[in-house]
């Protein structure tokens, strides 16, 4: 192994705030690991892909504790280091539970209890937090919590009340503070990575500062005007964050140092999930209603490519540590096998696919080679 | 609220400008040393501890710390940041500090919170007076001033040894008319009962069975009676029963072949002599009775399979149509959203007539209304996420069709549902029931909703019966609701909660209510468990495996139900069940179907009584896991037993009585 690519996929982001914006490498043959959950198949696969080759399912882990129950896999994250992957289970008695694994024996150390159906993970560089957002897709319309695990000992420290329906928990490059959307109050919610205290919240609707949600009153988007965020993604060089619209067809452009909306991407589709190449020069969108990915250019703002995807429901999308490859999840209806494409960026094509178990969603990149 | 000012302040102030300029230094962290070591302190009582991190040459490394400690929740809080802590309640708890970089180094410190002052030692006793001889245990419960109950020994003792004199354990044992006093003290504290020890008026006891002859299984009810010497009934004098066994065969290391509890009510696992014995201070009495072997074992003919090789099957329902033939339907689990009908007026044949695809991976739930018209259908993995529940018209199987979906406030996912009275009870994402009228079944309509108030509350099952609905909510155990039939003011609009029960272990996954020829009324509640180890299978490639049991309430007195038996197969677990006149039928995965004969009063573990009527586990070479039993549920229809085998569809089966030998 030349070098551990969790590893690199935190140096790189932290190096990406200091430096120029920089082309993706051309680089030669890379092999590239992604973990991906199948929702509906209680499974998480490994996959790898070796760059102008195929997508290859190298493993795939049962999950969950009874056989009977669909335990409902969703969120997944990398360990900075490489060493542990996680993987939230939503469903539960009734709350989910932060499953640590060992990377490549893939083997359970660790389990945590969340709240309701938790969904996405954050990690931040350090290694020693996750903060899994507890997005009760199914419950009463409440505010929820943003569970912060000690990863060291799998103890949940701490519930920080965000908002109703919590989803998209990123941290910023450096790890200074945590992101979160409000799929149901129309918030961006910034925690402070230090603290871990709420510290500001923004109305996606009004463009301005909010305030807390309360038991029951949601924030109500005015008719024609709904957005239900669904995820965060923090640019590499720290001053805005993206926030997709998933009824509104728009990607928000958030300026932290303004904490305003400053730009407004056209993303017709439902966008759900992002992510940015390291660089930073390209935004990459899955856009579940259309199943298609988008990919824009950072800087112009330009719908690049539109990619249709072999299966209906795109969901989850990451970008390789190189900048080359955006590989993306779909769920697929019904019997539909979920699907793993890989997206060559730069010319917007499709490269590869694989199929996994039913409702593939959450990913993660392990590492890159080669 | 006093602040204790020897310890070090926190330095969130340093840790926050820290943390942009820390991951480079962080990844020196060799170690991490929290200050003070150990730190005291009183209810109400705040201090602060301090990290401090070095390099492995013992410089100090600037890099922020996360405080909390694992084993204080609710007792001490820690201020994550800054390192304060506040004392709650009293105990020894460990505080770590998290030094937040790469090396995941942590440091710890003990905290000691002083218990309040106790308060006073509780003492309790078994029922029955105190006769000279008499031997009861007591036990102590020490309460603190906060009202907090405190795990510390106790000392007993006897005001009079002459009198009564007690062990260690609080076994206090009556040896002369007079007063005493028992007293239970920990760490000063005294707890005091004082009894009047009076002499032992039993001059003859007798004990009765209440039946000479049984089989295993059999309860039977030992009446003890004590008399003084005019002849009168001594009643509050305690009566300890005994056993003397003599099985018909033994095996070495094998279980107890009998037991007699405390209520002289005794049952026999294994045929033989039983002598039960009745004893006061001075008298004994006994009785005998013979037990026999039950002989309830059946021999299965297999009837029919409808088999479903592509997808895993879940649920079926079974019953007879408008047109007066017999139909199956049969759910799909982590599949494409399927449903299948089946004629079943030939069970030896069983026909397709039609099948439905919705939007779902899993159909995990189907039912059919009181007048054979309605299907509904649960949905779980929609590709939306709406879920909820689907209802089709199926007064034609061969030509079912969809009449409405509902998914209002039901996205979460339907799990199972129950149809009574034009009503849908439909278990919602997990965590309560709604009640969904479907008079006009193309506009259902939400009319009421249920749901626990523990925390962290969860539902599985519903099943009605005469108006009472009997949910399965795991931790929370059986739930006994009105909806209509219970007298207590229920309805679908609005569910009364009758009583409750959680059982040993707390997984309740299914309950099935049972109202027994002897008056007594039992609930079936069965587990769900997962087998131990966690990873050690590949999915879709070996067969899978459970474990749990099926716990036995007798809830004739709702206000005091007990758990009083137990059907345990030590090779596999529960699953669904139905009931149905004194048979107990029951999937238990890979343990396949079992039939048990339910008769006569419940006691001890039903599985080493020879109650087992029948096993059966079909072994389908070309099922979805080839060749693996992996039973779901039952229901029994017309004298054939169908039933659902998740790895391989439909099955049916008759029982009939074992056929004589013929030399």
């Amino acid at each position: 192994m030349k070098r551990e690519a969790g590893l690199a996929v935190a140096t790189a982001l932290a190096a990406a705030a200091l430096t120029a914006v920089t082309p993706p490498t051309q680089a030669a043959a890379q092999s590239y690991w992604v973990y991906v959950a199948a929702e509906s198949e209680d499974e998480v696969s490994l996959l790898r892909y070796d760059a102008g080759g195929d997508l290859v399912v190298e493993k795939t882990i049962p999950t969950g504790w009874l056989a009977a129950e669909i335990e409902a896999p969703h969120g997944l994250a990398m360990d900075p280091a490489g060493e542990y992957w996680y993987l939230t289970l939503g469903h539960g008695f009734p709350n989910g539970r932060l499953v640590k694994y060992e990377t490549a024996s893939d083997t359970v150390v660790g389990v945590a209890d969340l709240g309701l159906f938790p969904a996405t993970i954050a990690i931040p560089p350090h290694g020693a937090l996750a903060l899994a957002v507890n997005a009760n897709f199914h419950g009463d319309h409440v505010p929820s919590t943003v569970t912060i695990v000690d990863l060291e000992t799998m103890f949940p420290i701490a519930d920080v009340v965000t908002c109703t329906m919590p989803h998209g928990s990123r941290f910023s490059a450096d790890g200074s503070r945590h992101y979160s959307a409000c799929m149901m109050d129309n918030q961006l919610v910034e925690i402070d990575g230090a603290t871990l205290d709420v510290t500001r919240r923004l109305d996606l609707i009004a463009n301005e500062p909010a305030h807390a949600p309360m038991d029951g009153h949601m924030a109500m988007a005015p008719p024609g005007a709904d957005c239900s965020p669904t995820w965060t993604t923090p640019h590499p060089d720290g001053s805005r964050v993206f926030v997709p619209c998933n009824k509104g067809d728009v990607i928000l452009e958030i300026d932290l140092a303004q904490w305003r909306i400053t730009r407004r991407l056209e993303a017709p589709g439902a966008p759900y999930n992002l992510d940015l190449t390291p660089d930073g020069s390209r935004l990459l969108a899955t856009l579940k209603g259309s199943a298609k990915l988008g990919i824009w250019d950072v800087d112009t703002g330009v719908l690049l490519h539109l990619i249709d995807s072999e299966m209906r429901v795109t969901h989850g999308v990451v970008a390789t540590p190189d900048g080359r490859y955006a590989v993306v999840t779909v769920e697929g209806i019904g019997g539909d096998p979920g699907t793993v494409e890989v997206i060559e960026i730069a010319s917007g094509t499709r490269v590869a696919s694989a199929q996994i178990g039913k409702q593939a969603g959450g990913i993660a990149l392990w590492k890159m080679e080669g | 609220m006093k602040t204790r000012s020897t310890i070090r302040p926190a330095t969130l102030i340093l840790a926050l400008a820290a943390l942009a300029t820390t991951q480079a230094a962080a990844q020196d962290v060799a170690r991490v040393e929290v200050t003070p070591a150990t730190l005291s302190l009183e209810v109400g009582e705040t201090a602060t501890v301090s990290a401090t991190a070095y390099d492995a040459s013992g410089n100090v490394v600037e890099v922020p710390f996360l405080y909390f400690s694992r084993g204080g929740r609710g007792s001490l809080a820690v201020n994550r940041t800054t390192g304060e802590v506040e004392a709650f309640k009293g105990g020894e708890f460990e505080v770590m500090a998290r030094a937040l970089g790469p090396t995941r180094i942590s440091g710890t410190m003990t905290v000691n919170v002083a218990f309040p002052p106790l308060d006073r030692v509780e003492i309790s006793a078994e029922g029955g007076r105190y006769y000279v001889g008499v031997t009861m245990r007591h036990k102590a419960t020490v309460v603190d001033e906060a009202d907090d109950a405190r795990d510390l020994p106790v000392n007993w003792s006897t005001s009079d040894e002459s009198v009564a004199t007690v062990d260690r354990f609080g076994v206090f044992s009556a040896h002369a008319p007079g007063e005493v006093t028992l007293s239970a003290t920990a760490e000063g504290v005294i707890g005091r009962i004082t009894y009047q020890v009076a002499d032992n008026p039993v001059t003859a006891m007798a004990v009765e069975a209440s039946q000479g002859r049984g089989r295993t299984g059999d309860v039977i009810h030992f009446t003890a009676t004590a008399r003084d010497a005019g002849g009168s009934t001594v009643d509050d004098i305690p009566v300890t029963f005994g056993l003397i066994s003599d099985p018909d065969a033994v095996a070495t290391a094998d279980f107890a072949p009998a037991e007699v509890d405390e209520m002289g009510r005794f049952v026999a696992y294994k045929p033989g002599v039983y002598t039960v014995t009745a004893n006061v201070p001075g008298q004994t009495a006994h009785a005998t009775v013979e037990i026999l072997p039950r002989h309830v074992a059946e021999e299965v003919q297999l009837v029919g399979h409808a088999p479903v090789r592509n997808v895993s099957t879940s649920d079926l329902w079974v019953w007879e149509g408008v047109d007066g033939r017999d139909y199956a339907i049969t759910g799909t689990h982590s599949g494409h959203g399927s449903t299948y009908w089946w004629d079943v007026t030939d069970p030896a044949s069983p026909v397709l007539t039609d099948s439905l695809i919705v939007d779902a991976r899993t159909t995990n739930d189907v039912k059919v209304s009181e007048d054979g018209e309605l299907c509904v259908i649960s949905r779980e993995g929609a590709s939306n996420r709406r879920n909820g529940i689907v209802i089709v018209d199926c007064t034609d199987p061969r030509n079912i069709e969809i009449i409405s979906t509902y998914d209002d406030e039901l996205t979460g996912g339907v799990h199972n549902l129950f149809i009574y009275q034009d009503h849908v009870y439909a278990v919602n994402n997990g965590i309560r029931f709604d009640v969904i009228n479907i008079e006009d079944p193309a506009n259902p309509h939400r009319v009421g909703r249920f749901e626990l108030d523990t925390p962290g509350h969860a539902i599985h099952d519903i099943w009605i019966v005469d108006g009472i609905a009997y949910t399965s909510n795991w931790n929370d155990g059986v739930a006994v609701i009105d909806v209509g039939g219970g007298n207590r003011g229920g309805s679908p609009e609005n569910p009364v909660e009758i009583a409750r029960f959680r059982d040993i272990g707390g997984a309740t996954h299914a309950a099935f209510p049972y109202r027994s020829p002897t008056g007594r009324f039992y609930i079936f509640m069965g587990d769900e468990i997962g087998a131990p180890g966690f990873d050690g299978q590949e999915a879709g490639r070996t067969p899978e495996f459970m474990s749990g049991y099926i716990h036995v309430v007798d809830f004739t007195d709702p206000e005091n139900p007990e758990e009083v038996a137990r059907y345990e197969i030590p090779e596999a677990g529960s699953h669904n069940m139905w009931i149905d006149g004194d048979r107990l039928y029951a999937a238990f995965y890979q343990g396949g179907l079992r039939v048990l004969d339910i008769s006569g009063e419940l006691k001890g573990n039903l599985y080493h009584q020879g109650r087992e009527i029948a096993v059966y586990k079909s072994y389908d070479p070309d099922g979805v896991v080839a060749n693996a039993p992996f039973t779901w549920g039952p229901q029994i229809h017309k004298g054939n037993l169908f039933f659902a085998e998740y790895f391989s569809g439909m099955w049916a089966i008759k029982l009939q009585p074992r056929r004589t030998l013929i030399p």
